[in-house]
């Protein structure tokens, strides 16, 4: 398990990035699932890639999860991530919609139609 | 009356004889009243002569020696200029004159001392002020930057946080000149996360590169984690400042024999044999800071590196020269500053430099970590649960805010020999969440029945509701055998 420190944390999260918060592509969400795409590293990959490469070593995992366990905010892990996807050591998918809601008025409009019916006889 | 010719001539004699005596000592005496005018004469010019060097003596003290003394104290290589008359030098005089100057310069030298120590704690109480704001709106920032992502607000955010940590370091250092504590109290961490965070703090942070051939876990204690940041980030600012922006700087950590050494090299112009001379009795810290020597504006990095040094017993020598043509700056922290932290139970922060050491780990992947001793956070399951917690598996532990957090099964497939339970005591995973999945739908099935007669919901559960899903979700971690 992993401690997570009490205190301020020393070392701050623009460093992660080199001081960009830009994705290099903007549909990743903080829902999207990223998995390793099996290339091996190159060498000369930036230590909080690496970091990011090897918590998704176990499977994969949200951006948001991913961010938790590296003690980085969203906006750092979606840098990291958009980046790993260029160079296509990482395959991201889009977040599973979640389902949808009904539309009250078709509700209202059915539960009318079945009360009309129940009347008419 | 012959008598009487005598008698006249006997006086006659006698008075001549007299007179000539008178005579004599007349002319004696005039003549040695001549000496004595000549002499009182000579005392006099002598006299005169002696007063006008006194005068000179003395106008040439207050004139050029005093002050020339004065500025000694604050300027040593400067040179007092000797009496006026080198004859004096020794006499009683001269010792005189001597005393005044000497007695002078120690009372001009406690005055400096104390107008810099009140300087000193002014802008101590001031300087205290302004880090401990400064701390606050770092909390600020980073708090915005977990809450919002969007990118351009989180670049504002990235951007501000990081002229922020500039503006701490340069609170800090004037704090730690002045004599104060560092400021902030840390717990133990990685000596590369120390480094890292120093050179976080930097304008041209991007130019470093750190190169870390640590042992994987090396530690600092509580106490030197602090230190070794602002260290690291005052050697690391003048290896920027002195070399040109298109050159990069290079740390390396390694062990050496009796602890761990930071090396900074910088590839700039290098010092001067004297700067190089003043730059390491500064850090050396063994003279007492004054502000006033610092210069205008006040050059605190290597005064405050001497402070700490001399402090926190950590050694630095910037007295050699880079091979790359600048200065090597060396922080050597000694054995008993060092811990140890286990990588996998406390890993060093995402964005600090991987180790050029390849892990002692037996097992690929994250290790299991140690089963925690506390009762496990769920509801049910046996109590004895922890120490049958099958291998690779996480219990779901309370962190420091209180809350469960979820974990994901380590592969199974490389489960650490060190960690293999008893046999006997150890039931694999799947049979493990069968038990747990058995007694899941044991007690929805009861809570189902309870539920039936009218109580739709009972005030605990929510939290129940929580529990389940948290053992739930081991259930499909687990494979879903459950079910």
């Amino acid at each position: 398990m992993t401690r997570r420190p009490a205190g301020r944390p020393l070392v701050p999260a623009y460093l992660s990035t080199g001081g960009v918060a830009r994705p290099s592509r903007p549909h990743l969400e903080r829902l999207s699932v990223l998995a390793r795409s099996g290339e091996p590293p190159p060498a000369g990959l930036p230590a909080a890639e690496l970091a990011l490469l090897d918590t998704l070593e176990d499977g994969s995992l949200a951006v948001v999860e991913a961010a938790a366990l590296l003690r980085l905010p969203v906006s750092a892990v979606r840098v990291l991530a958009a980046d790993l996807v260029d160079r296509d050591l990482v395959l991201a998918r889009a977040p599973i919609p979640p389902a949808e809601r009904y539309d009250p008025d078709l509700l209202k409009r059915v539960a009318d139609g079945l009360r009309a019916l129940k009347l008419r006889p | 009356m012959i008598e009487v010719p005598d008698l006249v001539a006997g006086a006659l004699a006698a008075g001549t004889l007299s007179a000539f005596a008178l005579g004599g000592g007349l002319v004696r005496s005039r003549r040695r009243q001549h000496r004595q005018l000549a002499e009182i004469a000579a005392l006099r010019t002598r006299l005169d002569g002696t007063a006008r060097a006194f005068t000179a003596e003395v106008e040439h003290l207050a004139a050029r020696r005093v002050p020339a003394a004065a500025r000694q104290v604050a300027h040593p290589h400067l040179s007092v200029p000797g009496p006026l008359q080198p004859l004096t030098v020794g006499t009683p005089l001269g010792i005189a004159l001597e005393n005044v100057v000497l007695a002078l310069q120690s009372e001009a030298a406690a005055q400096r001392t104390r107008i810099d120590a009140a300087a000193q704690a002014g802008m101590r109480g001031a300087v205290r002020e302004i880090q401990a704001a400064l701390y606050r709106l770092q909390d600020a920032l980073r708090g915005l930057q977990q809450r919002y992502d969007e990118p351009e607000l989180a670049q504002t955010l990235f951007r501000l946080d990081h002229e922020n940590e500039q503006s701490l370091r340069r609170a800090q250092v004037a704090a730690v000149v002045c004599g104060a504590w560092v400021g902030l109290a840390r717990e133990e961490s990685h000596l590369v996360d120390a480094v890292t965070g120093g050179q976080a703090r930097l304008a041209g942070y991007h130019r470093v590169q750190v190169h870390n051939h640590l042992e994987p876990g090396t530690a600092l204690v509580s106490h030197a984690v602090e230190p070794v940041a602002v260290i690291v980030a005052e050697l690391l600012d003048n290896a920027l400042r002195h070399s040109a922006p298109d050159t990069e700087v290079v740390v390396s950590l390694e062990h050496v024999h009796h602890g761990v050494c930071v090396t900074v090299d910088d590839a700039g112009l290098g010092m001067t044999l004297d700067e190089r001379d003043r730059a390491q009795r500064l850090v050396a810290g063994d003279d007492p800071i004054l502000l006033t020597d610092l210069g205008d504006p006040p050059r605190m990095g290597l005064a405050a590196i001497g402070r700490l040094t001399r402090q926190f017993d950590l050694s630095v020598d910037v007295s050699s020269a880079s091979p790359y043509g600048g200065v090597r700056a060396v922080l050597r922290v000694d054995s008993h500053l060092l811990s140890r932290l286990d990588p996998a139970d406390r890993p060093p922060a995402a964005s600090a430099p991987r180790t050029t050491r390849t892990s002692r780990r037996t097992a690929p992947g994250r290790p299991a970590a140690p089963v925690p001793a506390h009762a496990p956070a769920h509801a049910y399951g046996p109590d004895a649960g922890a120490p049958e917690a099958p291998p690779g598996h996480q219990e779901p532990q309370e962190d420091a805010d209180g809350l469960p957090q979820r974990r994901r099964r380590t592969r199974a497939a490389a489960p650490a020999p060190a960690q293999a339970p008893a046999p006997g005591a150890a039931r694999r995973p799947e049979e493990a969440a069968a038990a747990l999945g058995a007694l899941q739908s044991g007690t929805a099935a009861a809570r189902a029945a309870a539920r039936q007669p009218g109580e739709s919901v009972r005030p605990d559960a929510a939290a129940d509701d929580f529990d389940q899903y948290d053992d739930t979700d081991q259930i499909h971690d687990e494979g879903g055998a459950a079910r």
